[in-house]
């Protein structure tokens, strides 16, 4: 009886258990296994060692898709400002005030691809910025935005930060409702101004939540695929102008078959993103705990 | 309370990468070769046989050419985006194979964008279909016939029936000199025409050029005095094909051990690109797309002034943009220097462990043959792999829809068609390689004879290595 009792809590975990063990837990120990051979997905894997890490450190793409990858990372940062200010701003209580934080709210239930789309259009070169210019006299030939090297990261790290905006300024804003109006009162007695308000009693009030989206959007930067696949129409941009290490791994897997080596980059990225999250983590603390 | 702040984010770190790594996103990276659907328009084609597509055919005894075909076999047969347009065309030649050869039963399932992923899945996954529709202009053929996975047809099918076929198309994507495809249905490379913008430019669709070496003049041309660019596209995903088709470049050495794509026909082959970008008379995200459709759309949109594709897909330019259609020219591809018109499109290709070979070939036969795909041709703006099909009175008449207007030039233009690509050794990172290198040419300032050089250099090291 005392067994059956014991064993009752472990059989509800179980099917959770199995279902993370097939989903995640299989192939993650798959992709280690994979990183040290040569597997073409038809074909069955032919262990190799340590080559496709080898191989790694001398692919000059590899390096390139890493430092797009940390330049992407500028996102995390501005994001947060961004999402905050706007936080702020619909944290009022205005007519219509609910309309525009749904309106604000929709690029973060549109599907990426649906939004990548309807970018690629907006810098096509008979897209509608080019027309707009076109229209003020700005330019005279339209610019091909999409086809500019210089630009691919830079459009996408907008678009990310557009379609991210909503989606983080709602976590914000139910951090803002949760801080206490009399620290505002007492703030507003002390003679402070809006900004000093929000600068003093605002920002350290949502520390947990800057946290949290500090990890949450940098882990998504990170593994940034969808803005760079549908913009550059899967080719990662001229040049290589758009590649980031999500990107490359899916090139270098479903493209050009090489899964094996495409699991030696999965691995790198993992080691990076634990790397950075910890990193992430800890310092905010330490800065939490200096305060 | 750090430990297990730092545990948790570990876990979700690992989620994230883990769900990241194994994502596969189902790109459609096929070939838009596939034909249109057919449309009222078309069907009410005048051309003699048109209504017969409609009637399934009597089974023929005369249509059994594989012998030894096993009894009790079941095979499992795969298209590529031929559902739902093409289900009862499908579904009627199943039902006449499977009377042509009693015992036989096909199990026929259509795939889609996801095409290549699944195929690669299934082989991994040992029940890959028996028989299997891929694309020879892409060339995926070679590409699986490489690994082994193919059956050579060429020890195994008959002489007179190798012989219906057009010979260069039956010659197509060899590997070691076999051939592991029986070819299907063919298209034909058109120019589409936008007659406004023509017009707009003072020029003559029917004066548009014979050869590519006019390409360049026409788009400065078009840019002079129509303000527009033209919407040309490499094909990024096989550059040497390319280069060989268009600028008769010997890629590899006749012993395949030297690439040889820095030759002095290569450098002018990518110098007319790289003088066409710094020019400004190209989009030059169509020109670097590997998504065919880019340019169709734009075409289909009216924003450019011709388009290379198949006249199956002038149904599509109907479709979005009936204006257009009707302000439409069309005009045969111009020739590269090879003086190649072309190569095959489609074909059937039977797996090489089958454990029904004799069957598996008699099905991919059967819907290669010529009663089979003049049926097919009735209903779409595809052509067959063998002369005698071009025998039936439908290919002598013109249609009168502008998208069968090729089709009594296509008997000519198919008879012609050969695959004059070597076999390329690590195809997809060569093709890499030379990708680089024509867009470090295109739009990094490096010479073209220089990227062509470093290209040649990786190439042969990655052959080396």
């Amino acid at each position: 009886m005392t067994a059956r009792f014991r064993a009752t809590p472990y059989l509800f975990l179980l099917p959770a258990v199995a279902l993370i063990g097939v989903f995640v837990v299989y192939p993650i120990v798959a992709v280690f296994y994979y990183s040290f051979t040569d597997y073409d997905i038809v074909r069955p894997p032919v262990w190799i060692g340590l080559d496709n890490f080898r191989k790694l450190l001398g692919d000059g793409t590899f390096w390139l898709a890493l430092t797009h990858s940390f330049v992407y990372l500028l996102v995390t940062p501005t994001i947060i400002a961004l999402s905050v200010c706007l936080a702020i701003v619909v944290n009022r209580k205005l007519r219509g005030i609910h309309i525009f934080r749904a309106l604000y709210f929709v690029p973060a239930v549109s599907g990426s691809i649906a939004i990548g789309l309807a970018w690629r259009w907006l810098f096509d070169r008979n897209g509608i910025i080019n027309g707009v210019l076109q229209t003020l006299g700005i330019i005279h030939t339209p610019i091909q935005w999409l086809a500019e090297p210089g630009l691919v990261l830079p459009i996408a790290m907008l678009l990310t930060i557009w379609a991210g905006i909503g989606y983080y300024s709602v976590i914000f804003l139910a951090g803002l409702q949760n801080i206490p109006e009399e620290l505002y009162d007492a703030a507003r007695i002390d003679g402070c101004s809006d900004f000093q308000k929000h600068w003093h009693v605002s920002l350290p009030g949502l520390r947990p939540q800057i946290v949290f989206v500090a990890v949450i959007s940098s882990l998504a930067a990170l593994k940034v695929f969808d803005e760079i696949f549908v913009l550059t129409a899967r080719t990662g941009g001229i040049l290589d102008s758009g590649v980031t290490m999500v990107f490359y791994l899916w090139k270098q897997a479903f493209t050009l078959q090489h899964a094996g080596y495409a699991a030696a980059i999965a691995i790198v990225l993992l080691a990076i993103t634990l790397a950075f999250s910890i990193v992430n983590v800890r310092l905010l603390e330490r800065r939490e705990a200096d305060r | 309370m750090h430990l297990k702040r730092t545990l948790t984010i570990l876990a979700a770190t690992i989620l994230v990468v883990g769900c990241a790594s194994s994502a596969s996103p189902s790109p459609s990276s096929g070939p838009s070769a596939a034909p249109a659907a057919s449309t009222p328009a078309a069907s009410g084609s005048t051309a003699p046989a048109a209504s017969a597509a409609a009637t399934p055919l009597a089974a023929d005894p005369a249509e059994a050419v594989i012998p030894n075909v096993e009894s009790g076999a079941e095979i499992h047969f795969w298209t590529f985006y031929l559902s739902p347009t093409f289900d009862q065309y499908i579904k009627d030649t199943i039902t006449r194979f499977e009377a042509t050869y009693p015992g036989v039963k096909v199990d026929w399932e259509d795939h889609q964008a996801t095409f290549q992923d699944d195929l690669k899945n299934a082989f991994a996954a040992g029940n890959a279909p028996d028989v299997i529709n891929l694309s020879v202009s892409e060339g995926w053929v070679s590409d699986y016939a490489g690994k082994g996975l193919l059956l050579n047809l060429d020890d195994k099918v008959p002489q007179a029936v190798k012989d219906i076929y057009f010979p260069g198309l039956w010659k197509e994507q060899l590997v070691d000199g076999k051939n592991y495809q029986f070819p299907w249905y063919q298209g034909l490379s058109v120019e589409l025409i936008n007659k406004r913008l023509f017009e707009k430019a003072g020029l003559d669709p029917a004066a548009f050029p014979k050869t590519i070496d006019g390409i360049p003049a026409l788009c400065q041309t078009l840019k002079d005095k129509a303000s527009t660019v033209c919407d040309i596209r490499l094909t990024v995903n096989d550059l040497i094909a390319q280069m060989v088709y268009e600028g008769n470049v010997k890629p590899i050495s006749a012993d395949g051990k030297t690439f040889t794509f820095n030759s002095a026909e290569a450098v002018a082959w990518l110098q007319t690109y790289v003088d066409m970008v710094k020019a400004g008379t190209v989009d030059n995200t169509t020109l670097t797309t590997t998504d065919d459709r880019t340019g169709l759309l734009l075409f289909s949109a009216g924003q450019a002034p011709f388009y290379l594709t198949g006249p199956n897909l002038i149904r599509d330019v109907k479709s979005n943009n009936e204006t257009l259609y009707n302000d439409l020219a069309v005009a045969m591809a111009p020739l590269g220097k090879s003086n190649v018109t072309g190569k095959g499109l489609m074909s059937i290709s039977v797996k090489a462990d089958t454990t029904f070979p004799n069957a598996s070939m008699a099905l991919a036969q059967f819907f290669t043959n010529p009663r089979s795909m003049v049926q097919f041709s009735q209903q779409v703006a595809i052509y067959p792999s063998s002369p005698k099909a071009f025998e039936d009175p439908f290919f002598s008449s013109p249609g009168t829809a502008i998208e069968d207007s090729a089709r009594p030039l296509a008997k000519d233009i198919i008879a012609t068609y050969a695959d004059i690509v070597p076999t390329i050794p690590k195809k997809a990172d060569v093709n890499e390689i030379v990708k680089k290198a024509v867009e470090s040419a295109l739009f990094n300032n490096v010479s073209a004879q220089d990227a062509l050089n470093k290209a040649v250099q990786d190439a042969n090291a990655l052959l080396a290595g």
